[in-house]
Order: structure tokens, then sequence, then C-alpha cells
């Protein structure tokens, strides 16, 4: 049965609705006296399912300019740094270094929001009519440039420091940590949902149809009357919005934002993490990402009762991951979830 | 007067001039062969007009509009749909996709249509599988329909690609070899679907090497060769003129 077959569908609605009862959830432990008290073993889960949620909103953007249109893009991480960073400067309230200009947060997020979306179309502007391989090299290198303009520039961008007393709307309305920790994973987790839906919408119907299209062989897409060059700067500006969208919710979330967080690892992560899932298939790439950082976590544990020291370990975990992905091309090249025949890797 | 027309077209590569001064015109409702031995221009031809590469000299006019240089979307959007030598499938899509893509006037295919739901899309979607379906089903391909079209054969996607332009309504049909590595039967089908589409009105423009069956299919023939217009007129007496003789089976292959 195809896969494509999909539309008018209630598939997404429920993720609709699950976003919304996070927010209001959410909503309810940050508003009320409400109180949760975690034990101390969940404590990590919270924070690293955190982190998956924010990464989770990278994933579904950059699955929906490779996985769906087909874009190479190598440098997601600087469309995540820009909305963080603009975030982080335009709400920032006495940083120690670089530029804080105090407005309100909500202003600042949609600064990086929009930030992050006329990077992408300046990126596409540039690149996106040539062929596939230039859009992968001028990401990256893109991505590059913007972190030693983040480390150098210190009067502006805080160097190695980055830019400290970002307001944390959530901390600010809940004294204790426990509770503070499940209301923030359970706004972004929300936020994270309603994403989904969002992406789930646009490539369920005839748009999605377009972009697929696009993957499978551009010249046809374009004699059956489709301006392609539309398409594919529109998918990466989204997917670059998004990214800027996760970048400034992880800004409100850690309150400071520097440019170790912002490395070409977060990339490779959110890479593996839509192979290892499947690409074209978003709760696939979800699952995908939740194995790699669950592995991370997993790690975290192991570390206690492993006789080695945390450098070895460290390198361990890396092959440990490496030999997945290994396996995984070799026997599902499409991913775990991945369809071969819609990626066009069988065989 | 000319639905489409060709003046001077003029393709370089190289240095190799693919087609030189090369002038077409083509009438409302005229079923045309193009024919010449390999190399002859055709499929530049085709390209030139169809956009998907710009001429370098020359103009090309549909329904009386300039169209020389402009893009196959927008050629599309103006009723010139074309097929492709080697045919191109969309083979990481289904059967069905492939035929619904091409429907023109979607809503859904803009973002906040299709981020809300707008009944207008839904409205033009079913509107669009239904047509979509009559077509798959014109060209007995029903069977597959929810196949990955990379699992059809080659006569198959000859059909598919058809029933995908179709998809359009297109005024004018350029269709680069049909017939090529089809059997016999399918080859009578195409044959068959193409007279009907021309006889409801449609001009159709088709390259081929399959003599019998495109002379047999056209009102008129035009033959090239190294980019230049050969001879050009009824079929039977195409085929009888000296020069065509030459050019097939005096000249060498290329």
């Amino acid at each position: 049965m195809s896969v494509l077959d999909r539309l008018p569908s209630g598939h997404g609605d429920r993720a609709l609705i699950a976003g919304v009862v996070c927010l209001l959830v959410g909503a309810l432990f940050a508003l009320t006296p409400l109180r949760v008290q975690l034990p101390s073993a969940f404590y990590v889960f919270v924070e690293v399912g955190i982190l998956f949620v924010i990464y989770g909103i990278l994933v579904l953007g950059l699955d929906l300019q490779y996985g769906h249109t087909g874009l190479v893009n190598f440098g997601h991480v600087v469309f995540f740094a820009v909305g963080a960073y603009a975030t982080a400067m335009l709400s920032a309230q006495d940083t120690f270094a670089g530029i804080g200009l105090g407005y309100p947060w909500p202003l600042g997020l949609a600064v990086g929001v929009i930030a992050a979306a006329i990077l992408g179309a300046a990126v596409s502007l540039t690149s996106i009519r040539l062929r596939g391989d230039f859009l992968a090299i001028v990401t990256l290198a893109t991505a590059e440039i913007f972190h030693s303009v983040f480390v150098n520039f210190e009067d502006i961008f805080g160097g190695n420091v980055g830019i400290l007393g970002v307001p944390r709307p959530i901390a600010a309305l809940v004294a204790d940590g426990d509770t503070r920790l499940v209301a923030t994973l359970l706004v972004l987790g929300g936020i994270t949902l309603l994403t989904f839906t969002v992406v789930t919408r646009l490539t369920h119907a005839p748009y999605g149809r377009v972009l697929r299209a696009i993957r499978a062989d551009e010249l046809v897409t374009r004699s059956v009357g489709k301006s392609t060059i539309t398409y594919k700067t529109q998918a990466f500006v989204y997917g670059a919005a998004l990214a800027g969208l996760a970048g400034g919710l992880f800004a409100l979330y850690n309150g400071a934002v520097a440019p170790g967080f912002f490395t070409i690892q977060v990339t490779v992560t959110i890479w593996i993490g839509m192979l290892l899932g499947g690409a074209a298939n978003h709760r696939a790439v979800l699952a995908g990402l939740a194995i790699i950082m669950g592995l991370r976590l997993v790690s975290r544990f192991a570390l206690d009762v492993t006789p080695v020291s945390s450098d070895v370990f460290a390198s361990a975990r890396l092959i440990v991951v490496g030999l997945i992905l290994v396996a995984v091309i070799r026997y599902r090249p499409a991913g775990i979830w991945g369809d071969a025949q819609e990626l066009g890797v069988d065989q | 007067m000319s639905l489409l027309s060709a003046e001077g077209l003029v393709k370089e590569f190289g240095g190799l001039r693919a087609i030189d001064e090369l002038s077409v015109s083509i009438d409302d409702g005229e079923l045309v062969g193009v024919m010449g031995p390999n190399g002859a221009g055709k499929s530049t031809f085709f390209n030139c007009v169809s956009g998907v590469i710009p001429p370098d000299d020359g103009t090309v006019t549909l329904k009386g509009t300039d169209v020389t240089g402009d893009s196959p979307e927008s050629l599309a959007h103006r009723g010139l749909v074309r097929t492709f030598q080697n045919t191109r499938e969309l083979e990481t899509m289904t059967v069905r996709d492939n035929v619904r893509l091409a429907a023109p006037d979607q809503p859904g295919e803009r973002t906040l249509p299709a981020l809300l739901r707008s009944g207008s899309m839904t409205e033009r979607e079913a509107a669009v599988r239904e047509r979509a379906d009559e077509l798959i089903e014109m060209f007995e391909l029903d069977h597959l329909a929810d196949e990955y079209s990379s699992n059809l054969s080659g006569g198959q996607r000859k059909l598919l690609e058809l029933a995908r332009t179709l998809m359009l309504d297109p005024d004018v049909l350029m269709l680069d070899e049909p017939f090529a590595g089809v059997n016999p039967t399918l080859t009578r089908e195409i044959a068959d679907h193409v007279r009907d589409l021309n006889a409801d009105g449609m001009t159709v423009v088709i390259i081929e090497h399959e003599l019998e069956t495109l002379t047999e299919l056209v009102d008129r023939l035009v033959v090239l060769q190294q980019g230049r217009l050969l001879v050009e007129g009824d079929p039977e007496v195409v085929l009888e003129d000296e020069r065509v003789i030459e050019a097939y089976l005096g000249g060498d292959a290329e």
C-alpha cells in the first residue's frame, strides 16, 4: 500500500492534540503552585529529554530539506546557532561579554526565527540553483564561517564566553528545580509536537508531493509546470526557520549561548539520527534521534560501572555509534523505518 | 495560423552546431512527426522549444506569444508539455502520485492552504484524484496504481509518462520517441491513444525512429539532418524523397 496516499487524513492531528495538551499541562505546572518531585535517577532523563525535543525540531526541519526535497544541508547547526544568538542578544539583560539589548524575550525569539530564515534565504539564493553537492559545500562552509565569527568578534558575540544573562521564562515562573525541569520538558515537547503537526500537514498535502517529485527528478517536476526553485527555496527556508526556533528555545531554556553549544557535532548528531531512523518519515527521524541520544544517556550510566577512564569511554561510544551506522547502512540503507523504494536506495 | 513555430533556431555545443537555423511551424490540430538520423538535432530541437535548454539564437512562438528561452514550467502553464526520450519517471513515487503531481491549479501546493487544510485544496484534490484514476485506467495501469514507478517495465513507463502529461490537458504535446523499446502491441496502443488525442483537437509532435508506425500516424513529416531541415511534407512523399533515402541509407550512420 502506498505510503503517499494520505490526503485528506487525520495524520498529524493527534500530534496537534498531544502538543496542545503538553503545553497546557506545562503551563499548569508553571503558573500554579502545583509541584512535582523527581526521583534523582530521573533527573538526567528529563535533561536529555529537553535536549532531545529541541534537537527534534532541528531534525524535523532537516528532514523537510533532505528527506522530502533532497537538499543536502551539512551546516544545519548554523541556523540553530543564529536563532539562538539572535534571541540571546536581543533579550539578554546584563551579559558579561557581547551585546545584550534587554528586549522582551518573545521579541527575541521572533527575531531568532526570522534571522535564521533570512540566512536560509541568503544561502538558497546563492546555491539552490546549482547542483546538489554545491549546496552541501556552501552550507558546511557557512557553518564554519559563523562559528569563527561567533568566537572572534568578542565585542558583539562574546567570544568563547558567549552571551550570558538570557532570560529563562519558565525558570522565572517556577522556583522549584524539579517542577521547572518537568514544565520545561512539557512546554518544549509541546512545541516539538506542534512542529511535527506543521511539517506533517505540509508533506501530506499536495505541497509535499511536489517536494518529493523534486527529490525524484527536478526536470520532470518542472516540465509538469511546477516552479521547483520556489519550492526548494521554501523548503530550505522553512527548515532554517525551524532550526532558528529550536535555537531561540535553547537560548531561553539554557540562559546562555556560547560557540561550544553549536559545533559540527550537532549537525552530525541530527544527520545520524535522521539516517538511522529513515529520512522522509517524520516519526522515524525522531525515533532515530532518540536512539542516538538515548545511547548517550545509556553510556552515561555505563560509565559508572566500567573500569576505563572517561576519555577511553567516550571514544568507545563513538566506535559503537559508528558501528551501528555502518550496520544500518549495510542492511537497512533507508534507515530502520525508512522506505527503501521511496528513498530510491533498494538494490 | 501556426500554433507553435520555431524561427531560425540555433544551438551550439562547444562549437558543434546541434541545430542550425532551423525553422519549423506547426498548425493547430496537426499531428507532426520529426525524424532524422542520429545526431540530426531532433532532441535538441525539442529541448530548445520546450525550455529545457535556451537556444543560442532564433525565436520560439507559442499561440502568437514569443516564448523563447521560457522555463519548462512556464511553458507547461501555457499548454506545451513534453515527454523525454529516456522515460523519466519519478521512480521514488507511486504511479498514482506520478499522475496526480501534474495536476494544475492545486491550491494545496502552496504553504498556507496546505497548513490550514483548506477546503479548496481538499475539493481540488478530490477532482485531481478522479481525473488521475481515469487516466490510469485509460492506459490500463490501474493494477499498478500503488506500485512505485521504478517497478514498471519500459513500455508501462511510456504509458505512465503519457498519462502524466495528459493530466495537464495540454494544447501541444511533444513526444520524444514514445515507441522506443516498446513491444509491438503496446506501440499500437500508444499510437491509438495519440490518434485519439489528436482527433480530440490536441496538437501532437512526435520524434520517432520507428518509421512504419510514425508514417501511418502523422499528417506531416519533418526530416532533419545535421541540424537543418532536410525535407517536410506528406509522409508518403517524404519517404520517397531521394535526399531522405540518402540520409538514412546512403550516408554514414551518424
